[in-house]
C-alpha cells in the first residue's frame, strides 16, 4: 500500500463512497454471474459429466426463457431438474452461506476474536443433538421428514438461550463468560451426540451426512422459509454497521461513541442465533463459511463494517453457491456434503490471501 | 453547561470506591482529577459517562441527571478519550476518527453523511492528524494515535472532553504536545476534564485540581492551594518540596525521596554552603540520620530556599548584602554547637569570604572539617587567590578533603564507627 502523505485538499470522503459502490457493484455482479453459471452445473450438464444423458446449453437457456417447446426430444424431468432443483438448491445454498458470513462477521466482532464463527455460542451443538433425537426416538414417524429440522431448530435455540443466560449478570452481557459458556456447552452436547452415534450404529448416515453439511433434497419451501430470516437479519446487522466498528475498541469505548453496547450485543446475538439454527436446521453444520469468509472479505474491503457486513453477504453466497457445484458434481451421481468441500477450497486460499497481505507489509 | 457531580457514591460488589464526592465543574474551565492508583478517579470518569450507575447521588447537566440521557445524546455532550486505544484491527486514522460520528448519525441506512465528513476533517486539520488520514492507525506513533483519539472526541462536537491519563503513554515531547492542544482546544471554549498524574503537568496546564484520596475530594482549589506539601504527605504518602517552575512559575514539586533508611541519630553537622552546593549535602546528612545546620546564607540563594524547606536551622543574611559580622557572630556560635563542619564547594567572593575564616575557627576549636573538592577552587575563587590560600591553609591545618558526596558519607559513616 502506498504510504503517501495525502495533499491538504484531498479528502478521502468521496473516494471511499466511490470504492464501495465499486466494490459492492462488482460483487453483486459476481453474486449474479454464480447463480446463472451454476444452473448450468449438475449431473446431467451441460457442465458436467452428462449422467445419464447431456443436456445442452441452448435447451438449459429455452427452458428458462420457458421456451421447452422448441424441443421435440424435450421430457418434462429435465424441466424438473432446472426448476425445483437447481435453482432452489442455489438459492439455498446463496442464503446459508449470507447468513452463515454475516453472523460470522458480527460474531467476530462481538468477541473481538478472529477465531469466533455463527457456531460458537452452541448453536451447531445444540442443533446436533435435535437432529440425532429426530433419528433416534422415531420422531420421524410422526413428523415426517420435516422432524429433523423442526428438532435441531429447537435445540439449537434452547441451547443458544442457555449459554445466553449463562453469559449474562445482572442485565449484563459478558462476552468472556459467553464464549466460554459456549465452547464448554458445546463439548458437553457434542459428547451427548457422540454417545447417540455410538449407540444408534448403522441408521445414522444420514446424522453424518447432516453433520458434515449438506445441501441436498431442498425444494422452494426451505427456500421462501429462509430467505426472510437471512436477509432480514443480515439487513440488521448491516444497520447496526457502525456500532459495531465502535465496538471493536472496546465495549466502554462503544458506550462512549453512543453506540449503546448492551442494545447492541443483544440484537446480534438474537439476529445471529435466528440465522445460525435456521440454516444449521436445513442444510447441517456447514462449517468454514462463517469464519473465513469474513476474514477474506476483511482482507479485500477493510475492516469496515459498513463494507465488510455487504461483502460478507455476497461473497458468503457466491462462495456457498460454487462450494455446493462441486459438492454435486464431483463425484456424479452422487454428491459429497459440501461442507467438505468449502473446508477443502476455503482454507487454502484464504491461507494464500493471508501470505500475499502479510508479504506486502499490511498491518492486520 | 454546568456539570454538578452531586453526593455521588459508587460501590464495586460492595467495596466503595466513591464516598459522597461533590463537585462543580463550569463551562470552559480545564480540570485536572488527580489523586494517588486506586482514588477513584477513571471511576468518577465512568460515573459522568454514565458507563457506571452511581449507588447514590447523580451527575447533574444543567441541573438534569444524566442517566436520564441516552448514551448517543451523552456522546454529543462529552467525549472521551481513553490511555490507549486498541490496535488489532487495520482502521485508517480516517475510519477511527468517523467513528465520532456514530452519535450524530440518524439515518442508519444512509451511513455517513457530507455532514459527518466536514466535521472529521475540520477535527483532523485541528489536532494536525490530517497529513496522515490515509495510514493505518496500529502504523502510527503514539502520540499521533493519541492526537487521532483527540480527533475523534472532537468529531462528536462535544460539551465537554474527558480524558483518562491521555498523556501516560508518551514521551516528554508527546505529553507537552497533547497538553498544548489540550489548552488551545480549552481556549476555544471546550470544557477539559483530564485524570493525569503528573503533578507537575497539570500545575502547568489546569485551572484546578481536585485531589481524590480513598474515593473522596480531599482537595479542590488552584494548583497553589492544591499542592502543598502538607497534602501532598498527606494524600500520597510522600516528602516533596514545592517550588516555582523558573519558566512559568507553575508550582512544581520535588520529592525528596531517601536511598537510604538510617537511625535518626541526630549528630550535629554544620554545613558552609551557597550557591546550591549545599541542597544535596544537607538532604543525606538528614537521610543518614544527621542533624545538620547552615549558614551563613543570603536569603534568595536556593541553599537558603532548600534549607528552609527541610526545616533546619539556618544563619542567614539579606539578600545580597556581605556577610555582617552578627550574622558571622552567630554562625560561629552555631559553629561551636556542632560537632564537623563541611565546607561545601561554594564560588567565593568577597561578600562570603567570612564563611572560610568560619571553617578555620571550626578547626582552632578542635572541630572536624570536611572540604569538598578543594581541587576546583581555581574555577570559584572570586577573591584573587585569597580563598584559595585560606583552603590550602585549612588542608594543611588537618582539615580531611572529600572528592564527592558519596565519599563524603563514607567517611562521615567510618567516624561514627569510632
Amino acid at each position: 500500500m502506498p504510504r503517501l502523505r495525502a495533499p491538504d485538499f484531498e479528502d478521502p470522503f468521496l473516494r471511499i463512497k466511490r470504492r464501495r459502490l465499486l466494490t459492492i457493484a462488482g460483487l453483486i455482479s459476481f453474486f449474479l454471474l454464480s447463480v446463472f453459471i451454476c444452473i448450468f452445473v449438475g449431473t446431467m450438464g451441460p457442465i458436467g459429466p452428462g449422467i445419464p444423458e447431456p443436456i445442452s446449453f441452448r435447451m438449459v437457456f429455452d427452458i428458462l426463457l420457458g421456451r421447452e417447446h422448441l424441443w421435440p426430444e424435450y421430457s418434462e424431468i429435465v424441466s424438473t431438474i432446472i426448476w425445483e432443483i437447481r435453482i432452489p438448491r442455489i438459492l439455498l445454498a446463496a442464503l446459508v452461506g449470507c447468513g452463515l458470513a454475516v453472523a460470522g462477521t458480527a460474531m467476530q466482532a462481538l468477541f473481538r476474536n478472529p477465531m469466533a464463527d455463527p457456531f460458537i455460542i452452541g448453536v451447531s451443538s445444540g442443533a446436533a443433538v435435535g437432529a440425532a433425537l429426530a433419528g433416534l426416538i422415531g420422531f420421524e414417524a410422526i413428523l415426517g421428514i420435516t422432524a429433523q429440522p423442526i428438532l435441531a431448530f429447537i435445540t439449537a435455540l434452547v441451547t443458544v438461550f442457555v449459554v445466553y443466560r449463562l453469559g449474562t449478570i445482572r442485565g449484563r452481557i459478558y462476552v468472556e463468560t459467553l464464549l466460554l459458556s459456549g465452547v464448554a456447552m458445546a463439548a458437553f452436547l457434542g459428547a451427548l451426540v457422540s454417545l447417540m452415534i455410538y449407540f444408534a450404529g448403522q441408521q445414522f448416515h444420514k446424522l453424518i451426512f447432516w453433520l458434515l453439511g449438506s445441501l441436498t433434497l431442498v425444494s422452494w419451501t426451505e427456500v421462501l422459509i429462509m430467505a426472510p430470516a437471512m436477509i432480514g437479519g443480515a439487513f440488521v446487522i448491516f444497520l447496526f454497521s457502525r456500532d459495531l466498528n465502535a465496538l471493536l475498541l472496546g465495549e466502554e469505548t462503544a458506550h462512549n461513541l453512543g453506540a449503546d453496547p448492551e442494545r447492541l450485543k443483544k440484537i446480534i446475538l438474537y439476529m445471529t442465533a435466528l440465522m445460525t439454527a435456521l440454516a444449521v436446521a436445513f442444510t447441517g453444520i456447514i462449517g468454514f463459511v462463517g469464519l473465513i469468509i469474513p476474514h477474506i472479505m476483511r482482507l479485500i474491503v477493510g475492516p469496515d463494517h459498513r463494507m465488510l457486513v455487504p461483502a460478507a453477504a455476497l461473497g458468503g453466497a457466491s462462495f456457498l453457491i460454487w462450494a455446493d457445484a462441486i459438492s454435486r458434481t464431483i463425484i456424479a451421481p452422487t454428491s459429497l456434503p459440501v461442507g467438505i468441500i468449502t473446508a477443502l477450497c476455503g482454507g487454502p486460499f484464504f491461507l494464500f490471501l493471508l501470505r500475499q497481505r502479510k508479504l506486502k507489509g499490511e498491518a492486520r | 453547561m454546568k456539570i454538578e457531580i452531586a453526593d455521588l457514591t459508587f460501590a464495586y460488589d460492595g467495596k466503595k470506591v466513591l464516598k459522597g464526592i461533590n463537585l462543580t465543574i463550569k463551562e470552559g474551565e480545564f480540570l485536572g482529577l488527580m489523586g494517588p492508583n486506586g482514588s477513584g478517579k477513571t471511576t468518577l470518569l465512568r460515573c459522568m459517562m454514565n458507563y457506571l450507575r452511581p449507588e447514590h447521588g447523580a451527575i447533574l447537566l444543567d441541573a438534569k441527571p444524566i442517566h436520564a440521557l441516552k448514551d448517543a445524546e451523552i456522546a454529543r455532550l462529552f467525549a472521551v478519550v481513553p490511555q490507549s486505544s486498541p490496535t488489532d484491527f487495520s482502521f485508517t486514522a480516517y475510519e477511527m476518527v468517523m467513528m465520532g460520528r456514530i452519535p450524530h448519525s440518524t439515518n442508519r441506512l444512509s451511513g455517513e453523511s457530507r455532514a459527518d465528513a466536514d466535521a472529521v476533517r475540520s477535527a483532523m486539520r485541528r489536532t494536525n492528524t490530517w497529513s496522515f488520514v490515509n495510514r493505518s492507525f496500529a502504523t502510527l506513533s503514539g502520540g499521533e494515535r493519541q492526537r487521532v483519539i483527540i480527533a475523534r472526541a472532537l468529531a462528536q462536537n462535544p460539551k465537554t472532553l474527558l480524558l483518562d491519563e491521555p498523556t501516560v503513554f508518551l514521551d516528554i515531547a508527546g505529553q507537552f504536545e497533547i497538553m498544548d492542544l489540550l489548552r488551545a482546544l480549552n481556549e476555544d471554549g471546550l470544557t477539559i476534564v483530564a485524570v493525569l498524574h503528573d503533578l507537575n503537568l497539570a500545575a502547568r496546564y489546569c485551572d484546578r485540581i481536585a485531589l481524590l484520596h480513598n474515593g473522596r475530594l480531599e482537595a479542590y482549589g488552584t494548583a497553589e492551594e492544591v499542592f502543598n506539601p502538607e497534602n501532598i504527605a498527606r494524600i500520597y504518602g510522600i516528602e516533596v518540596i514545592v517550588r516555582r517552575d523558573p519558566l512559568t512559575h507553575a508550582v512544581s514539586t520535588i520529592p525528596r525521596i531517601s536511598s537510604i533508611v538510617a537511625p535518626m541519630h541526630g549528630t550535629r553537622v554544620h554545613v558552609l554552603c551557597g550557591g546550591a552546593t549545599g541542597g544535596p549535602v544537607i538532604k543525606d546528612l538528614l537521610d543518614a540520620g544527621y542533624s545538620p545546620s547552615t549558614g551563613v546564607l543570603n536569603v534568595l540563594d536556593s541553599d537558603f530556599a532548600t534549607a528552609q524547606d527541610l526545616h533546619i536551622p539556618i544563619i542567614s543574611e539579606i539578600p545580597f548584602a556581605q556577610v555582617s559580622e552578627d550574622a558571622h557572630t552567630q554562625n560561629l556560635k552555631q559553629i561551636e554547637e556542632a560537632e564537623i563542619v563541611i565546607v561545601t564547594d561554594f564560588p567565593i567572593g568577597p561578600g562570603n569570604l567570612k564563611n572560610i575564616e568560619a571553617a578555620e575557627y571550626a578547626l582552632e576549636i578542635g572541630k572536624t572539617v570536611i572540604i569538598i573538592n578543594p581541587q576546583t577552587i581555581d574555577e570559584r575563587d572570586f577573591v584573587v587567590g585569597r580563598a584559595k590560600a585560606l583552603l590550602e591553609k585549612l588542608l594543611k591545618s588537618g582539615a580531611k578533603d572529600v572528592k564527592e558526596r558519596a565519599a563524603l558519607l563514607t567517611l562521615l559513616t567510618e567516624r561514627l564507627k569510632k
